[in-house]
């Protein structure tokens, strides 16, 4: 190899490595850190909630619900297109596309893809009662209010 | 400016008669050179192009002056951005109309946009050598339709909140089929999509600061960009197209001077543009509604009327409808150029004869086709309803729209058997998607209620 082919080829070289470090920290500017954990929601005191009903927590797209023995929290986004659901006699509809859910968060009809999450309900070490969004549980997992 | 491209300019030149004077007037001029010195006379025919790409043009011109203003005194942030909306409508002196102008004009363009494609489209233009302006000008479609959608969050009012919120969710329904092969975890395209369009899990500030960018700059620059390629390739390719016929014609016979007759014509449009525009703002304001609420949707939800033929086959499902067919769609558009080589077709209004009666057949049949799936599906209920726990892979693959687009596919394989031709095939499925389109978005705007309910009227809505 001659001289100049050599350093023809290896700043060829360089200048596409550089390229590709450049336009790949460029890119990189359009992801943001990720914005930690999702948050866990103290709900407070128990008993202000309603029994045997589905109270909706509007700061937190939240559903609730009491019964005599304990408390649980569904997610109140539907998993087809992220409308917030509203109570229905059936359980929850979704006004953007009409999907369905029974009380269970099952999908009943319509596009939804997913039945709802329902979240884990629990005493933290402070003794604030919180709902956990980062973890999901059965629809059965209920905190019993002693 | 000394052009070698055109042998009628140099040649004109050193005539020193009326037709040199015109070509000196485009020559000195940046801005006539838009045109070539003499354009042939087919090109000018009103009936031919109906001048949809100048329109377009001066509709972009008006957003841009419009939209500089607007920009003065708006605020993208979540705090302020309502508030300064409603300063513009209420409190700025002339506010309202420049508001309602550039809202009209974008909605405008999405309008002419469409009329320009399916003119290119039914005169064969993309043939011959134009099948690269063909695909910038389906680029350009699809930026035009970004513009629109990003602008509509700007406002940060219901509106504005909800139809984002269901379109970054579109882009994340890959998801959906990650989630059948469970794979989401490790793969997650829909996710990577969400996070660079919105900038997070919700739309709020960053999603509404990078809509900011890409409205204002981003956009706008692309296009302005891609317009130039576009116009130079039409000079290029040797004006826009015209039946074969006429180019074998002696040069310069069957051609006019631009300055001024063409010049003249244009100018009126603008003015006609701007006139209808004017008026259609002093006679309709653009919809502002209460500030944004995460917690409640608007029931029914609407996206831009532009999308909701969209929003009509994501209600059968996310991915089938807000991405796969889409991207079928537009896959189609960018290969039509490429598949269909029968350039003798150029420059005629559906190939002749042959053309209409497919054409025909194909917006009749589609009509039909259409139009008896939502029957069953409004009427009967669909997949779900009928076999309650039914997987989601079948809801996702077995719903009119994917249904829709299977038979549309086969019925252009079958022209393309019966007549041997990629004209016809192609026009076959240009026509029948595009119908269905129509269909589906008359739908999305006029039928659908309350919870995506079919109505016959608004009227039939049920009180709140």
């Amino acid at each position: 190899m001659k001289r100049r082919n050599f350093i023809q080829k290896a700043a060829g070289t360089l200048v596409m490595v550089t390229g590709a470090v450049a336009v790949v920290s460029y890119l990189r500017q359009f992801f943001p850190r990720r914005a930690g954990e999702k948050r866990r929601i103290a709900l407070g005191d128990p008993r202000r909630f309603p029994v045997d009903t589905y109270t909706f927590l509007q700061d937190h797209n939240l559903y609730v619900y009491r019964d005599h023995e304990g408390i649980r929290a569904v997610s109140a986004v539907c998993t087809h297109l992220g409308c917030i659901l509203e109570r229905s006699t059936e359980g929850f509809t979704c006004p953007c596309h009409g999907s369905c859910y029974n009380d269970q968060g099952e999908v009943l009809s319509g596009p939804a893809p997913a039945d709802l999450s329902w979240y884990e309900v629990n005493r933290s070490a402070d003794g604030r009662i919180v709902v956990d969004p980062g973890r999901s549980v059965g629809a059965d997992h209920k905190y019993l209010i002693s | 400016m000394r052009s070698q491209e055109n042998n009628d300019t140099a040649g004109a030149s050193r005539t020193g008669s009326v037709g040199g004077e015109r070509t000196r007037m485009i020559n000195r001029n940046f801005f006539l050179h838009i045109h070539a010195p003499r354009v042939h006379v087919h090109s000018m025919k009103p009936a031919y192009s109906f001048g949809l790409g100048i329109i377009l043009g001066f509709l972009f011109l008006i957003l841009i002056l419009t939209g500089v203003v607007l920009m003065i005194y708006y605020n993208p942030s979540v705090e302020q951005a309502y508030q300064s909306v409603k300063d513009i409508v209420y409190v700025v002196p002339g506010g309202r109309i420049i508001r309602n102008m550039h809202r009209w004009a974008a909605q405008g363009m999405v309008i002419v946009v469409f009329l320009h494609l399916v003119r290119v489209f039914y005169t064969g233009s993309y043939l011959g050598n134009r099948s690269l302006n063909w695909v910038i000008g389906v680029v350009l479609l699809i930026i035009t339709l970004l513009s629109n959608f990003s602008g509509y969050l700007l406002p940060w009012d219901q509106l504005a909140y909800w139809a984002v919120t269901i379109g970054s969710n579109i882009a994340a329904s890959a998801r959906e089929l990650t989630d059948l092969l469970g794979v989401t975890a490790a793969f997650d395209p829909g996710g990577f999509m969400k996070r660079l369009l919105i900038g997070g899990e919700a739309v709020g500030q960053p999603a509404l600061s990078r809509f900011f960018a890409l409205h204002v700059i981003f956009l706008p620059l692309s296009i302005l960009v891609l317009t130039g390629v576009h116009l130079w390739r039409i000079r290029k390719d040797g004006g826009i197209s015209r039946p074969a016929a006429s180019a074998t014609d002696r040069a310069g016979d069957q051609k006019w001077y631009a300055w001024p007759v063409l010049m003249w014509t244009e100018l009126a449009l603008l003015l006609g543009t701007v006139a209808v525009i004017l008026c259609i703002a002093l006679l309709a304001d653009a919809p502002l509604l209460e500030q944004a609420n995460p917690s409640y949707p608007e029931n029914p939800a609407k996206s831009p009327w532009y999308f909701l033929g969209i929003q009509e086959l994501v209600s059968y499902s996310a991915f089938s409808g807000g991405l796969l067919i889409p991207v079928l769609y537009l896959a189609f558009l960018f290969s039509i150029p490429y598949v269909d080589r029968e350039d003798r077709h150029v420059g005629i209004w559906f190939s002749g004869q042959q053309g209409w009666k497919v054409a025909g057949i194909a917006a009749g049949g589609t009509l039909l086709l259409v139009l008896s799936q939502l029957f069953v599906m409004i009427r009967y209920g669909w997949l779900r309803d009928w076999l309650p726990g039914i997987s989601q892979g079948f809801v996702m693959l077995l719903n009119p729209a994917t249904l829709s687009a299977a038979l549309f596919i086969l019925a252009s394989e079958m022209v393309r058997w019966r007549t041997s031709s990629t004209r016809m095939a192609a026009l076959t499925l240009f026509t029948c998607t595009f119908v269905a389109l129509l269909i589906f978005t008359a739908v999305g705007i006029w039928f659908r209620g309350p919870d995506w309910e079919f109505y016959w009227s608004p009227a039939r809505w049920p009180v709140q």
